[in-house]
């Protein structure tokens, strides 16, 4: 029998918390406590950290409220991963120790530390309120009271995931471009922002979307998926994230951010040669004098090395060019009538 | 032999030539044939799905199509049309309206979306197909005195529910398939986290501070390499160093490799035989 499978069978044993600590009044630099206590089978990481506050050290400070993985305040980072510590099961998180028998704690990543495992939500808070995250009635508020604003259930569909949201901001904690500046929308309030404009009550879509588009707004997400990867609610927020983006350059076009022209230049090729151009994506994105600018040194590094990509003339168009245009054409007829439709109903 | 269709894709064609090059030399060692499929298109490269929902459908179910119609399973190298043409299988094998929309249209060019060929990564095909144990013995140049910073990359792991076959969160394959070519891997935080590539030309800051960590926990792990099994990761890792260290204040450099070129040092193959002379970054 290996040792996981023992371990799995067995019904309580030690277990070793060992938990980021750090209080602003008194320590200069934050640190690790172990706390070893036995446990039963079938302990939540927040009862178990519970216990600990109880029984051997009142200071441990931590956030919880529900219990029950609905208010969303007990997210932390349980052996390297941000998620719910009241639905995460102590005995689940043994089987993923690094060291064999302790649990690593530590508070959300991305935002401001407080103290133990408390973070600041307020820069949270304040790109909601930034992105307008709630629905901006298009009802007059002389109705309001008096009549049902009602959303039809094919509507809500389009946005039912997306209101399972608890905002516990574990998908904030590992967002890989939230790490590289603090300045970027957030993967919570992308989704927030999508399910607010696709709900036909509100009336301040394209204001939001223009938000949305500008610097550290959705183009500036680099599709590395670790935030719906550790959605504790399982959402897929990067539909959401497509959504808004699908949006962007239906209504607004390609022609004000780099990140649509750089996703419209792989629609254009395709058509044309059946393969990216990449010598001039660079300028397609953001213009000649940027790359002249931007990627001069690197492209004379490429040249030595001769790695650099072949100018658009040599570029061969894919064996078959002729049939996929043939076929890229029809699919858009289907895709114009699809928008006619839609639009007609 | 075991034959797969393999799909070209455009970084390797236009920027990392070397994959393929690799590639060409070793996979006949390996018992395995990889027959180019020259008519399939540019996959979106996670771009298409928003430009256009359908064309995404459309180009990707021809390019599987292609690989169904020889009867072979569709094989690639390159992370991110893994994980793209992963996803418009995975929306063409569960809308049936939209698998009969694509099919009207592919059948005059006499192909057909059936479903039937898997897509796979080159790396999952040296791991389940050839097997570990036959790469061990074939292995000329064990790599034992390298230490190796494994860099999977995000497309071959996530999102999980397209792409199914690792722990995305704490993954193996790479390191598994290192152990063969008798390689240490190291273990570093950064081995499952993103490169920055995809805002590359976008936000270019972001890109450059997210490569940046990745570099420097490496080198501070003294890795002698990083290993990536992904060309695009390659591109930012290796021809952006320079500029993702200087820009966030770091010195040092460290070589990255393409996964066909560990293979081909593994199997005997020389670097400049694997082209690994071409990179930025002397290694
Ligand atoms: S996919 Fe985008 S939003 Fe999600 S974690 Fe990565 S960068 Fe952040
Ligand atoms: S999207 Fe998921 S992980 Fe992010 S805040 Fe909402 S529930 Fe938490
Ligand atoms: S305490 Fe409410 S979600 Fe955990």
């Amino acid at each position: 029998m290996s040792d996981s499978t023992i371990q799995h069978h067995e019904e309580s044993r030690d277990v070793t918390f060992r938990v980021h600590r750090f209080n602003p009044q008194v320590d200069s630099k934050p640190y690790f406590d172990d706390y070893t206590i036995k446990l039963e089978k079938g302990i939540t990481v927040l009862r178990a950290l519970n216990y600990i506050k109880e029984h051997v050290d009142p200071t441990l400070t931590f956030r919880a409220f529900c219990q029950a993985g609905i208010c969303g305040s007990c997210a932390m980072r349980i052996n390297n991963m941000s998620k719910l510590a009241c639905t995460t099961q102590v005995w689940d998180e043994l089987d993923k120790a690094r060291e064999p028998g302790v649990i690593k704690i530590e508070p959300l990543r991305n935002l401001p530390h407080i103290k133990d495992l408390v973070v600041e939500m307020d820069p949270l808070v304040g790109k909601m309120k930034k992105y307008s995250n709630w629905v901006d009635s298009k009802m007059p508020e002389s109705n309001w009271g008096k009549k049902e604003f009602l959303v039809s259930e094919e509507e809500f569909l389009t946005y039912d995931k997306a209101t399972d949201c608890i905002l516990c901001a574990s998908c904030v904690s590992e967002c890989t471009i939230l790490r590289a500046h603090k300045e970027y929308v957030s993967p919570a309030v992308l989704l927030k922002s999508y399910r607010m404009n696709a709900d036909s009550r509100d009336g301040i879509h394209d204001q939001r979307l223009a938000g949305l588009v500008q610097d550290h707004g959705v183009w500036d997400c680099t599709h590395c998926y670790r935030c719906q990867e550790t959605c504790v609610k399982n959402i897929p927020i990067m539909d959401a994230i497509h959504g808004i983006r699908e949006d962007a350059i239906e209504r607004r076009g390609t022609k004000d951010t780099s990140g649509a022209r750089h996703a419209e230049a792989f629609m254009d090729d395709i058509e044309k040669k059946g393969r990216l151009v990449e010598a001039t994506l660079p300028i397609r994105t953001n213009g000649l004098a940027w790359t002249l600018k931007n990627l001069l040194p690197m492209a004379v590094k490429m040249i030595i090395k001769r790695r650099t990509p072949p100018p658009p003339p040599l570029v061969k168009a894919s064996k078959g060019i002729q049939s996929l245009r043939k076929e890229l054409k029809e699919m858009a007829s289907h895709v114009a009538k699809d928008h006619e439709k839609k639009s007609g109903e | 032999m075991k034959r797969y269709a393999y799909y070209q894709s455009c970084i390797n064609e236009a920027m990392t030539r070397e994959v393929d090059r690799s590639i060409d030399l070793w996979q006949h060692d390996l018992g395995i044939e990889l027959v180019k499929l020259h008519e399939s298109a540019c996959c979106g490269g996670s771009n298409l799905d928003y430009v256009s929902p359908k064309q995404f459908a459309l180009v990707n179910a021809r390019n599987i199509a292609l690989a169904e119609k020889q009867g072979l399973d569709l094989i690639v190298s390159c992370n991110t049309c893994l994980m793209t043409i992963r996803t418009a299988k995975k929306k063409l094998d569960e809308s049936p309206a939209l698998r009969a929309e694509v099919n009207e249209i592919l059948r005059e060019e006499g192909l057909e979306y059936r479903g039937t060929s898997d897509v796979r990564h080159l790396l999952w095909v040296l791991i389940d197909d050839v097997g570990l144990d036959v790469i061990r013995k074939k292995v000329k140049n064990p790599l034992s005195k390298l230490r190796i910073a494994p860099f999977y990359g995000c497309h071959i792991l996530r999102p999980s529910s397209v792409l199914g076959k690792d722990n995305p969160l704490e993954p193996t394959s790479l390191d598994m398939l290192l152990d063969a070519l008798g390689a240490r891997s190291i273990p570093y935080e950064h081995k499952n986290r993103c490169c920055g590539f995809h805002t590359l030309l976008v936000a270019e800051e972001e890109s450059l501070n997210v490569a940046a960590e990745a570099l420097k926990e490496a080198m501070d792990e003294k890795a002698d390499f990083i290993v990536t099994p992904c060309p695009l990761c390659h591109t930012v890792l290796d021809g952006y160093q320079s500029k993702a260290l200087r820009h966030n204040g770091l010195k040092g450099s460290i070589p990255v490799l393409h996964l066909s070129e560990v293979v081909g040092l593994a199997l005997g193959y020389s670097e400049r035989q694997l082209g690994i002379k071409r990179h930025i970054v002397t290694a």
